[in-house]
């Protein structure tokens, strides 16, 4: 059984009493220990999808399956509970919370559900694996951008999760320092059997993935011509 | 310090992403804390203030409460105390001390003339402090004065005290002056002292002329006697009329207690405002802290945060602004309360059990208004849709 399958799935947003049409009935399907790499241009409707990939939204119409459970029928706390159970974030602005160290950040999904030796051990573990053993008790504010984002993997690894989604996790970096970060996610899909969605419009973190999806205008297409057609909607 | 109370602060990871969170804007943090500060000192310290204002008063006010005056109505026949009915209130008073006293109204002589209360009693040392001079074994003639008296008037003991009354000779009103030598200053007495000396004269019952006594003071051992005393009183000489009234003082002091009561909630209620305020300013920072962490809020929320979480997150930092406040503004309360106690009590450390009532209100105050304050900032960073947050 694949880990995410989305059919039909439809997102509309009212916005000034028009409806705009974000996902125009896609199907797609992740499977475990896979690395897809979501494209198209901005306002394509990618962040909309990697939204209802992480249960921070649910689609207007069509099913979305996580695990084989419909995330439809799941009150928001239940969502919320999945989130930490099954789903980790990578954000392109790494948003780490600026008042707590490396090692604090990489515990925050953590922090209350008590055990805090346990939490702390796996945070430094995660920490040492992504190379940044010798920052434990930096903030934020003393580690560069690569450093950072390497911080926000370490965080979205530490619930164990089955998905890892990223929004752009290079856009904020040098080519150098992203393909380091696209190495960890490579690894972490060989290594822990995590599937990695990651969405970009940088067709060079495309060529790291298993996988790719191209969306336009909230459909999905294939083929090197959508490169071509940039919409200036978000998504 | 921090440092040291880290492995506590992990236990309660709630409070410690609070704290970090107000350790990032010091500034803001401070002045919401300041806010309770004030709110908190305004609670405790006005209500120390009113307290310690209430006893000094007390002290001025003297003893109350076991003293009876004892006089006639309007109806009495004659209007006055006879001495037979003097006999009847010393029976009736039992063991306690009864001074009956004349009463009347002169003026002084000469420069700055002007109107002076003239008691006449029998036993001067049952009712008075002499302060200089002395009061003769043998005292049938002579004055006591009050010590204010005697300072407005520039009298000593052994002077000469001129006073001048009106009395109806063959229907006609006459006026007569009478000389008398100062033969001691009395201490002033507190304003329920009975027959109080501080601007009067103190004549021998034998300088005044007529029958009877204007009132019969029944000194007891406390209230409840002095109210068992006023009833008996009360039962003997009033029939179907009012032919005596007894005034117990224990009915002024009951006032005067409320008088108190109501001055100190007045007092309480400007206090009760500004604390208002000061949780007006946790809700306004907390917002400003809200809107600014916007993204953080949404991260915390896609890693799997409840809102239940972020909700007591946020309440966690109100709480520890509110404490803090609270502890700062009763420390600084209690300063401010021995000065008040050092200048109105002469004694700095002169709290009561009821001054520290007023701290806990305080403390209990700011802590509350915090948290209160917090509330639609939390209950708005607990609402906010992750999706929105973290657009952008």
């Amino acid at each position: 059984m694949s880990l995410v399958t989305g059919t039909d799935v439809v997102k509309e947003y009212e916005t000034g009493g028009e409806t705009v049409r974000a996902l125009a009935g896609i199907d797609f399907e992740v499977e475990r220990g896979e690395f897809v790499s979501i494209v198209g241009p901005s306002g394509s409707g990618k962040s909309t999808l990697l939204n209802i990939l992480g249960l921070l939204d649910v689609p207007t119409r069509g099913t979305v399956l996580l695990d084989g459970e419909d995330v439809s029928t799941l009150t928001t706390a239940e969502r919320t509970d999945r989130r930490s159970e099954t789903i980790g974030f990578v954000f392109q602005s790494f948003f780490l919370v600026p008042t707590l160290t490396a090692r604090e950040n990489v515990e925050v999904p953590r922090l209350l559900a008590g055990e805090p030796k346990e939490t702390t051990r796996r945070a430094t573990e995660l920490l040492e694996r992504v190379g940044l053993g010798d920052r434990l008790d930096h903030y934020p504010d003393e580690l560069s951008g690569g450093q950072k984002q390497r911080v926000a993997i370490a965080r979205s690894l530490v619930n164990q999760p089955d998905l890892l989604l990223a929004d752009e996790p290079t856009g904020n970096l040098d080519r150098d320092t992203g393909d380091v970060i696209l190495d960890e996610f490579g690894q972490i899909c060989e290594d822990d059997d995590v599937a990695v969605v990651t969405v970009t419009h940088d067709d060079y973190v495309a060529d790291y993935a298993d996988r790719v999806v191209e969306l336009i205008d909230g459909s999905i297409v294939s083929g090197a011509d959508a490169e071509h057609s940039r919409g200036d909607r978000r998504a | 310090m921090t440092g040291v109370l880290e492995p506590l602060w992990r236990r309660v990871p709630t409070f410690l992403m609070a704290r970090r969170n107000l350790a990032r804007a010091r500034t803001r943090t401070a002045l919401a804390v300041l806010a309770i500060v004030i709110g908190v000192v305004a609670i405790a310290s006005l209500g120390m203030f009113g307290v310690a204002f209430k006893e000094a008063q007390l002290e001025t006010i003297g003893e109350i409460g076991s003293d009876l005056q004892v006089y006639a109505s309007g109806e009495k026949d004659p209007a006055y105390l006879t001495d037979s009915d003097v006999q009847i209130i010393d029976r009736l008073a039992g063991d306690s001390e009864i001074v009956p006293l004349k009463q009347r109204q002169s003026r002084t002589v000469g420069e700055g003339s002007g109107g002076v209360t003239v008691y006449g009693v029998t036993d001067p040392e049952s009712l008075y402090e002499v302060r200089r001079g002395s009061i003769p074994g043998n005292w049938r003639k002579g004055a006591l004065i009050g010590q204010t008296f005697a300072d407005r008037n520039d009298l000593e003991p052994g002077n000469k005290l001129e006073l001048r009354r009106t009395v109806t000779r063959d229907g006609q009103p006459v006026e007569v002056t009478e000389t008398y030598r100062v033969q001691a200053v009395l201490q002033d007495e507190g304003q329920a002292a009975p027959a109080r000396p501080n601007d009067a004269v103190v004549l021998p019952v034998e300088q005044f002329d007529g029958e009877g006594y204007s009132q019969v003071i029944v000194r007891t051992d406390g209230a409840t006697e002095a109210n068992a005393t006023a009833m008996a009183i009360r039962d003997e000489f009033n029939g179907r009329e009012e032919l005596i009234n007894v005034f117990e003082r224990a009915d002024v002091s009951e006032q005067i207690d409320q008088a108190f009561a109501q001055i100190n909630l007045f007092l309480i209620g400007i206090g009760a405002i500004s604390l208002v305020v000061a949780g007006v300013s946790i809700t306004n920072v907390m917002l400003m802290s809200v809107i600014e962490r916007k993204q953080e809020i949404g991260v915390l929320r896609a890693v799997g945060y409840h809102r239940m979480d972020v909700l007591r997150i946020m309440l966690a930092e109100a709480a520890l602004l509110g404490l803090t406040g609270a502890i700062l503004g009763t420390a600084i309360s209690f300063a401010v309360g021995s000065l008040i106690n050092g200048a109105l009590l002469g004694d700095p450390l002169a709290f009561s059990a009821e001054a520290l009532r007023y701290a806990v209100v305080g403390f209990a105050f700011g802590v509350t208004a915090s948290v209160v304050g917090g509330l639609y900032p939390a209950w708005k960073a607990a609402e906010s849709e992750p999706v929105e947050a973290l657009r952008g």
